[in-house]
């Protein structure tokens, strides 16, 4: 399976995971990207975009505050940095021995392994396997800003979804988050107005 | 995908089987609890439906709609105007509900599959009634399947139309499937037809007499008081003819006018009706009390009257007595005559001016053209000939029309049937030799409230024959407008009532006189549809329906007078609908 690499490994959870790559990766990776770590034969880990961030360093700070600084030296100083751009993943689920499962993942993918963009035939692979049961993961944690990434991670499952034919995919996932968030009204309209941006 | 697929399917099988919803609460004593998966439009109050569940089925009406919300900011707020309407639609069809609440009655065991090759001789045994349903005493499980009933469910429970006595009375509201009623059964008890007037009583009467006369298992004896049954109509609304007993059964039924000379609606009658002065009796005169005004002290003058002139005899005695006679004798002193009332009350200890009273009040009486000293022919031992001769027969009043005629006349005529119908009974029942047993005979009233009401209750034959619950192979089918007029110890015997839109409350409480639990009934009574719909309860139906009344025309009488023909099984079962 192809697909693009993003970057490696820094450290990682059961729950989710912590990507490193340079800047000039950085035009891969988005928001709410389905991502994957293949760890060894057959077994490899699922996960969502979640946070993208540049952490500051000295030399950006004494850069900022200097005066009449080139241009080529700024341009120089973002391509090259020491401290790697910081891709935040959640933990959706895994593939075993061909089955997919919306489950946590057993093991956590290790230190400097490879992670790939998922291509549209895997985003329909592992968002068509069983019934949504990843929406769990997502949910599940307050502190992340879970109507945006529903909404990033529905349209780019919906484009992978209509292209290979599966034309009500999008409204079976609204129809199970609906009933996934029936007794939170507040957090259920918000969701819903995120999704009706897309 | 999987789940893409299960969902089809589960809608189109949804809809070809009927399903309309699935039990989420309720119990035995409250209603059941049914969530709606259909538009709420397409279920209307009366609904007959049908769960199954556990190789049981349970039979009930719907008898409420309630709106509700799984949170109740969902129903506050108009997200449809916030979110796109895809997202609108998906989140209302998830937050947004109906819920029907279904009254039970009836549960039966479930048959084999209609496919089966045993379904045939299970329904047979169902028609025999040897498989019946039987009053509900379980609950269906949660999320039991909830339908509308089928025309076969219709025909297991009331019965299919054209076998032995069931009669097509109308047809569900839903789908038209036709309901039947047991004529045997509806006249086994006193039954009742109500409504406001102008629900098209009168033409739900001429449907049931039609069957009962075709069925020709019971006598029908009517008293038409205006002249509706017997002798061709015209509608008062639509202004179109409505065809009356007489035209369409010229042989079985016998138009009997009241008085002699009487013509109806410019029709000779088959024979006339004259009542002999011997006939009357005191009580038929205490009857009128109320009508007549009479006074406390009429008892004891018309007991005096027996008394004096014996049973045949008092009332011609007594009509021929003057008022206000006197005669002045030798010293100028006035003297009642001798054949003035005052002389015969002075002579038997009666006040006269009691019995003066009852004279003046009785005049009405006395004027009447049909009482006779000597009627023409012995008419009451005609009709009651014909009645045992397998023929019917409607009294028609004529000019007569009255209250005073109709009361009169309908309770003395009913206590003398009565009587030879209790002798009769009573031949039977001992054995007496050549003493067969008595036809039933049903005696259709109208205007009931004034018959039987509490005042009368005591005093008329109508409420002796409601009460005794055809002890005598007598009972009676009355059709009223103010249910809530008749006494309620009558109204808690009638057996079948089939009843059309009432509008007073206490109307409503007093049809459902003496039915267990009926309070899920009330709102629908007030919410029929006049002319169209009928609810029917009691003893003679299985339980409760609303069904959409049969016209009374042409068709209808085409339908009764055809011919049978032979049926296949496939006919029948095309018929059913499956």
């Amino acid at each position: 399976m192809s697909g693009i690499e993003i970057g490696r490994l820094l450290r990682s959870g059961t729950t989710g995971f912590v990507v490193g790559c340079r800047v000039t990766q950085l035009d891969a990776p988005s928001f709410g990207a389905l991502v994957r770590v293949p760890l060894e034969e057959g077994y490899q880990v699922f996960g969502l975009i979640y946070d993208i961030h540049i952490d500051d360093d000295g030399l950006v700070r004494q850069l900022i505050t200097a005066e009449e600084v080139p241009d080529e030296v700024l341009k120089d100083n973002r391509q090259n940095r020491n401290v790697p751009v910081e891709i935040a993943v959640l933990a959706l689920g895994y593939e075993e021995d061909g089955r997919i499962y919306h489950l946590l993942p057993p093991r956590p993918p290790l230190s400097l392994d490879a992670i790939y963009l998922c291509t549209s035939e895997e985003v329909v692979r592992f968002t068509g396997a069983g019934r949504f049961g990843y929406f769990r993961h997502i949910l599940r944690d307050q502190d992340k800003p879970v109507e945006e990434l529903l909404a990033a991670h529905l349209m780019e499952a919906r484009t992978a979804q209509m292209e290979a034919g599966h034309s009500d995919w999008y409204e079976q996932a609204v129809q199970e988050l609906i009933t996934l968030m029936r007794d939170d009204y507040q957090r259920l309209i918000n969701i819903l107005s995120a999704a009706s941006e897309i | 995908m999987a789940r893409d697929m299960s969902n089809q399917n589960e809608d189109t099988s949804q809809s070809q089987q009927g399903q309309i919803g699935y039990i989420v609460g309720g119990g035995l004593k409250a209603n059941l609890q049914v969530r709606l998966t259909v538009p709420a439009q397409s279920v209307q109050e009366g609904a007959f439906v049908v769960v199954e569940s556990g190789g049981w089925l349970f039979y009930g009406l719907v008898t409420d709609l309630q709106l509700g919300a799984t949170d109740p900011r969902f129903a506050d707020e108009q997200t449809e105007t916030r979110l796109p309407p895809q997202l609108a639609g998906l989140l209302h069809e998830q937050t947004l509900y109906t819920n029907l609440e279904i009254l039970t009655t009836l549960m039966m065991e479930q048959g084999p599959d209609i496919n089966d090759p045993g379904y045939e001789v299970w329904f047979q045994q169902v028609l025999e009634e040897k498989i019946h349903p039987e009053p509900v005493k379980t609950v269906p499980q949660h999320h039991a399947e909830v339908r509308l009933a089928r025309a076969g469910d219709i025909a297991e429970i009331f019965g299919q139309e054209g076998k032995g006595a069931f009669f097509r009375i109308g047809n569900t509201l839903e789908q038209s499937h036709p309901v039947c009623v047991n004529l045997d059964k509806l006249v086994q008890r006193s039954a009742g037809i109500f409504g406001a007037t102008g629900t098209g009583k009168s033409f739900l009467t001429r449907v049931i007499l039609a069957g009962l006369i075709k069925r020709d298992k019971t006598a029908v004896l009517i008293f038409d008081m205006h002249n509706e049954y017997g002798p061709d109509d015209t509608a008062s609304d639509t202004g179109l003819r409505v065809p009356g007993l007489k035209g369409k059964f010229p042989a079985k039924v016998r138009m009997v006018g009241l008085g002699r000379g009487a013509t109806i609606r410019g029709k000779t009658p088959d024979y006339t009706l004259e009542i002999a002065e011997a006939d009357i009796k005191p009580e038929d005169v205490l009857m009128l009390s109320q009508e007549l005004n009479l006074r406390e002290t009429t008892p004891t003058t018309l007991e005096a009257l027996r008394a004096s002139f014996g049973h045949d005899k008092w009332f011609h005695e007594f009509k021929h007595m003057r008022v206000n006679a006197y005669n002045v004798d030798e010293e100028g002193k006035r003297y009642p005559a001798p054949d003035s009332v005052a002389a015969w009350a002075e002579g038997v200890g009666v006040h006269p001016g009691a019995a003066e009273a009852l004279h003046s009040k009785l005049r009405r009486l006395f004027n009447a053209t049909y009482i006779v000293e000597e009627p023409a022919s012995n008419a009451l031992q005609q009709m009651i000939d014909n009645l045992d001769n397998g023929q019917h027969v409607v009294l028609s009043f004529g000019k007569h029309e009255t209250d005073l005629d109709y009361l009169f006349v309908s309770n003395l005529l009913t206590r003398r049937i009565r009587d030879v119908w209790e002798d009769r009974t009573n031949n039977f029942r001992s054995g007496h030799q050549g003493a067969g047993e008595p036809r039933p005979l049903v005696i259709v009233v109208e205007e009931a409230h004034k018959l039987l009401n509490r005042e009368m209750a005591s005093q008329t034959t109508f409420s002796t024959i409601a009460r005794e619950m055809r002890k005598y192979y007598v009972t009676l089918l009355i059709i009223d407008q103010r249910p809530s007029q008749i006494y309620d110890e009558v109204m808690s015997q009638l057996g079948t009532r089939i009843t059309g839109w009432l509008g007073d409350s206490d109307d409503i409480q007093a049809v459902l006189t003496g039915l267990a639990g009926r309070e899920a009934l009330r709102g629908m009574l007030a919410r029929l549809q006049p002319k169209e719909e009928v609810l029917m309860l009691g003893w003679g139906v299985p339980m409760p329906i609303l069904v959409h009344s049969r016209r009374y025309d042409e068709d209808f009488w085409g339908e009764l007078l055809a011919k049978k023909t032979n049926r296949s099984n496939d006919d029948i079962l095309d018929e059913l609908g499956f």
